[in-house]
Order: structure tokens, then sequence, then C-alpha cells
């Protein structure tokens, strides 16, 4: 009972954060590439109900903020200038889905204040604004290139596992001799043969695509495993006996047998081919500016002077902790629920 | 004998492929190493090109991989277009660098792994068993690079540790001892922090063969026997789920020379991970390839232990 | 038994004492001599305040050093390894900028400006105690100049398509020869380490020259006229380097420099590393440094006994350049279309206007940059046209510009052209360079307000080349140029149109009547002496660069530096290699 309403839970978080990051240009009050010069490296913004003369105030406010000038680089919070938050406000024009044009943001502050929930990068840009438009393409990089590696995997490991002998042997030495490759040369090659005008977007896409195809070979590991275990089935020897075809065995009933683990990889590879990106950007094959990512996002941590200087850098990477841990507890759940339907 | 002489076949030609196929990305990545030069406006085109010519980078890719095998007979391993001189001695220190690195963290994953997975398969849902379940997937979650950042930080701000390297630029002259403390104290935070990394794999999977195996009736039978539990663990329960551990080994074995690469890099480790990242960007192919042709050797190698102690230790298996 | 040990202890101590002072003596009569100079020894006395001897300093490189061949040496840890190895005829003052006397004590150029003797000091040594005299010269320059050793320096000494010709006079006078007057000519001794014969010329005469010096090659088989010599090199970890004996500068009270005993580099992978091990106070000094380090080191420099300095800027600049390639031959016809463009200067001019250089210095380089309008650098003060208009940032202008070039604005403030097009480009930058592609992200937002869509592709640094040098497959770029030195000679391959760096435009000749001033008046400055008149001539190239754009200079970032407060004598300067020009003068306090 309370497995199931914890699961729950999570399950409802997750609905959430994806939802939030569909919609990331309603939900974020900014775009992603407005830069505010004047505030880099702003702190996040404390919204404030109670004034400095203690009077409380329905609407939440946020104080301006200015340079300080004991403390080059450093904001003071102006108290005397206050900012009431608005909601249903008109703002930067985006799209949802690539389709619906709207300049309507959940909220936003009054000009010229700004609100910074997760406080600004080196340009001034809302990093709340890019940490919801950065999921949509981590999130679909992510899927399709776990996609990918599982789907290569089923069809490796399934032929591998059902046919056994020679062709297994020569499939599983290729896993091995795949592992081993350089295969950033590769990516650098794909990377630099694109044309100029394919966006920052579709390059990572298809970089992040090219890592899931190469990544085949553990997933195929374990389909195999799967496989080998269930065409000793009986119900499998049956069905052959009964003059069934490679093709049908392996559709009908040794591939389902594999599902469970299909979809636990999937989950657990997502995160995964996220994180992959920080690596990218390491090697300079990363998203391009200004367009973020989850990926970039937690890479700009790598200079030492963010990483030791502004602590509101770190949120990124601290709110993805959450996300992943959701993912991964479906994944046990799954697990868990395949194995009790076992017995 | 005759399975060993089989895989060592396997191996060969793996290690062939590999070179071979190495290669051939190589070729496709644009540039090459004497880009870099042709940028300088204080050297003329004439002269790299020259260079390129010197260095037979102009021939075709199976006349260079030719000239490579036969570098590789010599036992050079091909040459560093960057160093200017064979490519063996090179990667010969280094590597022994990156393993002394990888050694010291696979030590540390396995005696803190064995006992937090017994542990965790043994007490039952506790809080601290909760905790400790949190605590690995959450760092499951982290990225290696943010890891070793953090540690670098805490590193630098508490003084506690080395800022990176692997001695202090005084200890070279001391005597064998204080030398080895000195390495130590260097070693300690990237050999913990990629122990860090491998652990949460490595307690799933030690509790998951052990819950498995304590299931099993004849251990229900030596508990009622009256053997104390420690025994029971480790004496019965340990080597018979050993089996999938024992693969997992092999496989750490397998990336004893990849899995540092980042730890390196951020913790100035002289190991292998620089100089290959180095290589890579500067197109210094040789160094590439022997790079990934050593690890190719450790990939065989720990997957041909693992196989060799699954039939050591578990009767059940025989070599086909 | 415990007395015994004892005395067998005392025994020992007085053992070690006589031994200890036998040492003492035997070394000061093998050290104190050399320490003086040697009679018919002409060494070179320094101006700088007296230090301590002894003691000995740490600097990290980025990157470990690749040779220790200096003929064959190109990148920048092995060059700073190799200028504290080895030293050069004539160098140019870190300070100054401008030539002074270093082996050769003194030079005469003939009254043509064809012919320059070189006067060697007498009586100098090795590292190895062998003596140094005109054969040395000589044979140096005869390994450069030989085409199957494929020195890099070679190409300095070619100067218009003639190798320079050496000539022993006497062991102590060499001359050098040139086809043609050169305006710097005593400046491209400047950083050519001279070569100990002895050692290397049979390994030159059985063509294993290129092989000789590698890293793995044993300190014994090294020799060279620096203040230090290689002591020991530990892969991947450090090259330690010790006291040359027999060096040839002197201070003013007659101590044989350099001060310090030994100098090591340690080696480490990127800038923050540097910057961390210097924090962390393992490392006594920090060659170049970005501005944001900068500032965080600056914060904390009082309470760590270090401090940093901002020496402004330096010979580096960044810039923003269209391709004016003839693509004729290259089947890209979309950006041919987008040339049109780009070739008309008023576009060139509107892009100029309409960014912010004051924003790139602050919010790229935290304020520790310069803006730039021409090719030179404020940090070149010889050389820099300061009449050169500073055009405000100005949208207005900008649009104006446009405007008057026939473009025009849409409805949601697209920029068309006159043929109704969108205008629309891609920007290159080189990813491994976090600084260029901050910068292209400042253009872009300050295009998108001209209502021009730019885009930003960061490549990898080579895949970025084969682009820019081969395919030609590239609308604009923002990169940057380091000088290696002050002069104006060492742009020439930038600026003159059949120059291998001419970027723009690498057709080979002009193909625009201000190009074919340009190479005009480059190549007339390379071979006018009187510097007066050949500021006039580099003067008017600024002006011509400034006004037509081929390139579009953006900022010139400070050299950034750092030592401990231990250090003495710490002068740095802005020209590589920034703080160990004087290395010999370097002391511990």
């Amino acid at each position: 009972m309370q497995r199931k309403y914890k699961f729950g839970v999570v399950i409802f978080l997750l609905v959430v954060v994806h939802a939030a990051i569909l919609f990331a240009g309603f939900f974020a009050p900014y775009g992603y590439a407005t830069q505010n010069r004047e505030l880099p490296f702003a702190p996040p913004t404390e919204l404030h109900f109670v004034d400095q003369a203690g009077k409380w105030h329905v609407r939440p406010f946020v104080y301006a903020l200015a340079d300080d000038s004991d403390n080059p680089g450093a904001y003071r919070t102006d108290l005397n200038t206050r900012y009431a938050m608005h909601f249903f406000v008109q703002g930067t024009p985006y799209k949802i889905a690539g389709i619906f044009a709207s300049r309507v943001h959940l909220f936003g502050v009054s000009d010229p204040g700004r609100v910074f929930l997760m406080g600004t990068d080196e340009f001034g840009r809302d990093q709340f604004s890019r940490f919801l438009f950065g999921g949509q393409l981590s999130l679909l990089a992510g899927l399709l290139a776990a996609a990918l590696s599982v789907s290569v995997g089923i069809v490796v490991g399934g032929i591998a596992g059902f046919y056994g002998g020679w062709v297994d042997d020569l499939l599983m030495r290729g896993g091995e001799l795949f592992l081993a490759l350089p295969w950033l040369y590769l990516l650098f090659a794909v990377r630099a043969a694109l044309p100029l005008h394919v966006s920052q977007a579709q390059v990572l896409l298809l970089l992040v695509a090219v890592v899931g195809l190469i990544g085949w070979a553990r997933p195929a590991r374990l389909i195999r495993g799967v496989v080998l275990s269930a065409k000793e089935r009986n119900s499998v020897l049956a069905a052959r006996g009964f003059g069934a075809s490679d093709a049908y065995l392996l559709r009908r009933h040794v591939l389902p047998e594999a599902y469970g683990v299909v979809l636990t990889q999937i989950t657990l590879l997502i995160p995964q081919y996220i994180l992959a990106e920080v690596t990218l950007t390491f090697l300079g094959l990363g998203v391009g500016e200004p367009m973020p990512s989850w990926g970039s996002l937690l890479a700009s941590l790598q200079q030492y002077y963010v990483l030791s200087t502004y602590w509101w850098m770190f949120l990124p990477a601290l709110l993805l902790i959450p996300l992943f841990l959701a993912y991964y507890s479906v994944a046990d759940a799954v697990q868990e629920r395949l194995k009790s339907v076992a017995l | 004998m005759k399975y060993l002489g089989r895989r060592l076949i396997h191996a060969a030609l793996l290690l062939i492929g590999v070179s071979f196929f190495s290669f051939a990305l190589l070729q496709w990545a644009p540039g090459d190493f004497f880009d870099e030069l042709q940028l300088n406006p204080r050297i003329s085109a004439r002269t790299v090109e020259a260079l390129r010519v010197e260095y037979g980078l102009n021939q075709s890719l199976p006349v260079r991989y030719e000239h490579w095998l036969r570098s590789v007979a010599h036992g050079d391993l091909g040459f560093s277009l960057a160093y200017n001189s064979a490519v063996g001695p090179i990667i010969a220190v280094r590597a022994r660098n990156t393993l002394v690195l990888t050694g010291a963290a696979t030590l540390m994953a396995w005696l803190l792994g064995i006992p937090l997975g017994i542990w965790t398969a043994t007490s039952g849902r506790g809080w601290a068993n909760r905790i400790l379940g949190v605590t690995t997937s959450t760092l499951l979650t982290i990225p290696d690079l943010l890891l070793f950042l953090c540690l670098l930080l805490l590193a630098v701000r508490t003084g506690w540790f080395p800022a990176g390297g692997m001695f202090s630029p005084s200890a070279e002259a001391a005597a064998f001892w204080p030398r080895a403390k000195d390495v130590f104290a260097h070693l300690f935070l990237p050999a913990f922090g990629l122990a860090v990394v491998s652990l949460p794999v490595l307690i799933r999977h030690v509790r998951s063969a052990m819950v498995d195996v304590l299931a099993s009736p004849f251990l229900r039978a030596a508990r009622g026997h009256g053997i104390p539990r420690m025994r029971v663990l480790f004496r019965y329960a340990l080597p018979v789920a050993a089996n999938p551990l024992i693969s997992l080994f092999g496989f750490s074995v397998a990336t004893m020379l990849s899995a540092s690469l980042i730890a390196e890099v951020i913790l100035s480790w002289p190991g292998l991970g620089p100089l290959l990242i180095e290589a890579t960007l500067a197109r210094d192919v040789y160094v590439v390839v022997a790079t990934v042709l050593l690890s190719a050797v450790f990939l065989v190698f720990g997957n041909l232990l693992a196989d060799l102690l699954l039939v050591a230790v578990d009767p059940r298996i025989r070599m086909e | 038994m415990g007395r015994t040990r004892n005395r067998r202890h005392r025994a020992w101590g007085c053992g070690a004492i006589v031994v200890c002072a036998l040492l003492a003596i035997w070394g000061a009569t093998a050290i104190r001599p050399l320490n003086a100079a040697q009679p018919g020894e002409e060494l070179a006395i320094t101006e700088t305040p007296v230090g301590r001897m002894g003691g000995s300093l740490v600097i990290a490189l980025r990157s470990e050093p690749k040779t220790l061949n200096p003929a064959l040496a190109v990148d920048d840890p092995s060059r700073e390894v190799l200028g504290c190895l080895n030293a050069d005829l004539i160098d140019i003052n870190r300070q100054t900028l401008k030539t002074a006397p270093a082996l050769a004590k003194s030079w005469e150029v003939s009254k043509d400006g064809k012919q320059y003797t070189l006067h060697l000091r007498r009586g100098l040594r090795f590292s190895d105690g062998q003596p140094f005299n005109a054969d040395d010269v000589v044979f140096t320059f005869q390994v450069l100049l030989d085409e199957k050793i494929h020195s890099p320096q070679r190409d300095l000494l070619v100067i218009v398509d003639k190798p320079i010709a050496v000539e022993k006079i006497d062991d102590y006078t060499v001359r050098f020869s040139l086809a043609q007057p050169y305006a710097a000519a005593d400046r491209i001794f400047d950083g050519i380490a001279i070569l100990p014969r002895h050692l290397l010329e049979a390994t030159y005469r059985d063509g294993k020259f290129p092989q000789a010096w590698s890293l793995s090659a044993p300190p014994s088989q090294f020799a060279g006229l620096g203040p230090f010599r290689l002591k020991e090199y530990v892969p991947g970890q450090r090259v330690v380097l010790e006291r040359n004996p027999y060096y040839w500068k002197q201070d003013k009270s007659g101590n044989r420099l350099p001060y310090l005993n030994e100098l090591q580099f340690l080696f480490v992978s990127n800038e923050d590393a540097e910057v961390i091990r210097f924090e962390a106070g393992d490392t006594d000094l920090l060659s170049r440094v970005g501005a944001e380090n900068f500032t965080m080191l600056q914060k904390q420099q009082a309470a760590k006994g270090y401090h940093v300095a901002d020496l402004g800027a330096g010979l580096e600049y960044n810039f923003l350049f269209f391709n004016l390639n003839d693509l004729s031959s290259k089947g890209k016809p979309e950006i041919a279309a987008k040339q049109a463009w780009f070739r008309d200067v008023r576009f060139r001019q509107a892009v100029s206007e309409a960014i912010d250089r004051a924003d790139i210095v602050r919010l790229v380089y935290a304020g520790r940059a310069t803006p730039l309008w021409g090719q030179v650098t404020p940090g070149n003060k010889l050389w820099i046209d300061s009449a050169l208009p500073h055009p405000q940032c100005s949208l207005d202008h900008a649009k104006e510009l446009l405007r008057s070039a026939g473009f025009s604005w849409k409805g949601d403030g697209t920029l068309v052209d006159p043929h109704g097009k969108a205008v629309e480009f891609s920007i290159l930058t080189s990813s491994s360079n976090a600084q260029r592609t901050k910068m292209a992200t400042i253009v872009q937002d300050d295009l998108s307000h001209l209502g021009m869509n730019v885009h930003i592709v960061p490549l990898e640094f080579r895949a970025m080349v084969a682009r820019l040098l081969n395919s030609f497959d590239y609308e604009a770029v923002v990169m940057g140029i380091a000088s290696g030195d002050a002069d104006p000679t060492s742009e020439m391959n930038v600026w003159v149109s059949d120059g291998e760096t001419h970027l723009w435009n690498l057709a080979g000749k002009p193909s625009t009547p201000w190009e074919a001033q340009m190479d005009k008046l480059m190549q007339q400055q390379e071979v006018t002496i009187n510097y007066a008149k050949r500021k006039q001539l580099y003067d008017r190239v600024q002006e011509i660069v400034s006004q037509n754009l081929p390139v579009i200079c953006l900022v010139s970032p400070n050299i950034l530096v750092g030592a401990k407060d231990r250090v003495g004598n710490f002068r740095p300067a802005i020209l590589d290699p920034y703080v160990l020009w004087n290395v010999e003068e370097l002391y511990v306090r």
C-alpha cells in the first residue's frame, strides 16, 4: 500500500516535470537567449511577501538588484525599489512544440524588475528559463539515443541468443570490438561533415544518436541472456515442434520475454545519455550557444571560477538528481512487477 | 588448452580489428596534426607540406597501416608526431601511473563494496539500509565530471589533500618511504572518487547475488545447524554468489586503462588520460591508436581472466 | 653496548665533519672561480637590483613540452622550457620591445642595409664547459636552413624567398648577408637558440638530427648557453632544470647569474589546474591566466602571500571576419550569394558599429581587456596608430549604413537585402576557446538588434581550420592571432594578399584596390630601415584596415600574471615568455 503510494508520487513528479519542460515557453519567464547584460551572475532572486515596513502583500514581490560599489562583480538588493509579481503576463514570444505561438508567460515581474529563480549566467540569462528549455533538447536526445541503443541491442542480442554457435560468437566479439574503438573520431567526423546551416539542436540530436547507435553492445548482451534462457522454455520447444518459423518464434515467444529488460534498460539509459552530453561538451562537441541543454548547463561548472564562486550554478545539477532518481525508481518498479508476474 | 588457444586466436583477431578500424576512424576525422602550424603566420605552407610528406601523412591508409604494423613488431608502437619519438616508451610510464590509480581504486571499491553489499542483503529494511540505498542511487545520477570537480574543490578549499598531480614538487629526492607516502597522499582522492563511481553498481550486484543465494535451502540448513552468521555469510554464501561477481571483476580489469580518463584530466594525474585527450585533439594518430590498442588488450585480458576464474571457482562450468 | 654505539656515532660524526670540510674546500675551489669572471670572459652585466643566490622556483605548464630540440619545437610549453636552456645572438628586450645585445655584444649594419656583422662575446662556455665561438653560430644556421630538417624557424630566415647567408670572419665575428635590405633583420635573431657544434655535428652529419634531443635523451647529451641546464625529465609530471654554472651574465656586484639553483616546470592539463596549483601554493609563478580566475585570485592575494598583476593589453587581437574568398570553383552557391552582403563595405561597417566592444570587455573578460578598432593593440606602443578613429557603438548609425546599402526591415524587424532575402549567416568559432565562443554569443545578440539572424557554429579546432584554409565552407569566423613579435614584419603573412594567413581571401592576389595598396605598403615597410618612415607606412595600413574592415577587430585581452611575494626581480612583460624572460634574474627573497 505504502509502496504504491510512493510510486504514485514518483509518477506525479515525472508528469509535472515533463509538462513544465514541454510547455517551457509558458512556464519560463524569459526566453533562453534573452541577455541582461547589466546582471551577469546575479544570484537567485528572493520572493517576498512582507516589505521593509512589515506590511503584508498578497501579491509576492522582488527587490531591485544594484551593483555593489564596494565589491566589484557582486550585487546588493535595493530595498527601496519593489517590483510586484504578476501572472499570465506578456513577454518574449515562443512556440509550443514548434507550432502554437504565444507570448503569455505564467509569471513575471513588472519592468524593469527581473525575477531569476535560479540566478543568471555570465550573460545575465535566466538560468531557470534555460533549465526548462534545455530539458526539451536533452530529454529528446536521451530518449532517442536510448531507443536506438536498445533497438539495435534487441536485433543483435536476439539473433545472437537465438541462433547461438558461431553467429553468437561473431556478434559478441563484434560487440567487444565496438567497445574498444575510439569513437570520438567518428563524432568529430560527423560534426565536421555537417553543413553550416544545420541547427544546433539538430546537431546535438544527431551526435547523441550516433552515441546511442554505438552503445548497443551492453543492451545486446543482456537481451541475449534473456533470449538464451527463453528459447529453452517448454512453450518455445513445443511451438518449434509444431513447425513454427524462426521469425515467428522470435517475435511471438522469445522477444516478449525481453520486454522487461528493454524497459528497464531504456529508463536506465536515458539519464546516462543526457549526462553523456557533459562529456561531449568537454571535448568541444556539445550544443552551441545560445541554445541551452542540461549537458551544457552542467558543463559550465567545469570552469573553476564558476565552480568555486557561484553556488547557484549548481542548481541545475541538483535538480537533475531527483529527476534521475525518479527514472531509476520507475525502472526498479518495472523490474519488481515483472518478477511478481513471473512468480 | 584447446579452449585457451581458441580464445587467444580470438583475441589476436580482435586486436587487429581494433587497430585497423581505429586507423580508419582517424582517417575520417577532419584535419591532421600539422594544421595548427598552418595558422601560424611565421611558418610557410611549403614547410608544413614538407613535414606532411616527411612523416608519411600523405600516404594511403593501407600503406600507413603496414608501416605501423612493422613498428609494432619492433615494439615501438608507431611514432608520435608531437613528441618526435617512438610511442612505446611515451605511453609505458603513463600506463603504469594509470594502473597504479585504477588498481588502488578497484581495491578500494571491492573492499568497500562486498561488505556493504552483503550488509544490505542481510539487514532488513532499516533506516541505515535505506540511506545507503538512496546514497548509492544518488551517486549514479551525478556525472563523473562533476564528482571529480567537487573533490578537487574540496582539496583546494580544505587543504587536506594535494590539489592534483602524483608527486609534490619537493618530494623527488626523498627516500623510498617518504616518497611512497607522498604518492599515497596524492593517490587517495582520485582513487576514492573512482571507487565511489563504481560502488553503486558493485553494491547492487553483490546484494542481488547474495539475496538469491541466501534464499536457497542449503543455506537455511546451514544456519539451522547453528553455524555462526559471519561464517555462513563469508564461508558458504559468498563463494556461491561469486559467479556474477567474477564477471564484474573481469569487467573492472578490462576497463582499467580507460575508466580513469576524466579523473586523470581533472586531477592532473600523469596517466594515459591527459595524454590521450591531448593526442586526440591534436590528431597525434599513433599515440591514439597505441593507447586504444593497449586498452583493448586489457579488455581481452579482463574477459579472459573472468572466464578462467569462473572455471576455477565454479565446478559446474566446464570449458567447451 | 649503548656506549660503544655512542662512541661509534661520535666517530662517525667526526668523520662526517672532516668530509664536509673537505667537500666545502673542494666545492669552493671548483665553484668560486666560476662565480667571478674568468680572464678573457666577456660577461654581460645586468642593471637589475642584486638578488640572493640559491633557492628554487616552480612554474606550471599547461601541457607537456614535446621536444627539447630548439630547431624543431613549435609548441608553447617546449619553447618556454627551451628559452631557459638556450640563448640567442640578439635579444628582444621584453620591456622596451627593442633589440638588445645577447651572445653578440655588438653589431654593425652595412650602408646598403644588406650585411650584418655580429661580434660575439669571448670566452663563453656551453653548460657542459665547452667553449663557444663562431663555428657554433655557423653550424646552428646551417642546420636551421637545411631543408631536410624542416625547421619551422627556417621560414623566418628566408627573407623575400632568399635564405640568409652566414659567414665566419674570425672566431668571434660572423657576417649575415641578405639579398635585400630588411627592416627587422636584427629582430629575427631573437629566440634562435645557438646549438653546440661539438655535441650535434656528428648527429647532423648522420642525418639523425631530427631525432636528437628528444625528451627521453639523457641530460648529459644536452648543452646550451641559457641560464639553466637540464637535470631531469619525468614523463607526465615535470622537467627540472639546474643552474648553468657557466652562464654569461653577471649582476652589478659581480655574482654570476642565474640566482636560482633550480627551476621546475610542472605539467598540468589546463588553465584551471594551473590556477589551482598556484592557489594551493604548489607553484611560485603564474604565466598567463584568464580574467575570471584573475579576479578570483585577486580577492585572496593579501591573505595567501602572492600577488597578481594586470599588464594591460598584450599583442593578441581577436576579430570577426567574413568569407571574401572567390568561391566560383568551390561550388558553394549559398555562401556565394551571401558574399554580395559581405563584400559591401557598408555592411561590414554596420556590423562593426553594432558590436558593443565594451560589453565584450566586461562580460567575456571581466573588464580585463582592451577594445580594438585596428589590428595593433595598445600594448604595442611602438607601432599603434593612435590617431585611428574609435567609432562609438551605435545601432542607429549602423542602421543608416545598411539603409544606404539598400537593406530594409520587414514588419517583424527582420533585415532583408535589396532582393528581399532575409539576412542570415553563421559564425564559426573554435569550441576549445571559451572566450571566443562567448564573444560570438555577444556578437550574435548585438546583431540580432539589427535584424540579422546569426547562428553560432562551434567547431573543434581542426575542423574549423579545414574549413578556413581548404574548403572555404564558412560565412564568418571569430578568431584571434597572437603576434610572435611586436614588429609589423611578423604580420606580413596576414596583411599581404599572397600571404598564407591572409585568411579572408586566400586568392593569392589582391581583389580590391585597397588590398593592392596594402600589399604595396607592407612590402615597402619591410625594406624601409628608418623607423619614422616605416611607422608612417604601417599607420596607413592600420587606417586601411579600420576603414575597409577586412577583419573587424574586437578586443585584445590583457596579460594577467602572478607570483608569490617571495619571488624577487619579478618583472613580467607583455611578450612571450611573459614571466620567464628574465629568469636568470629571478631570485627567492
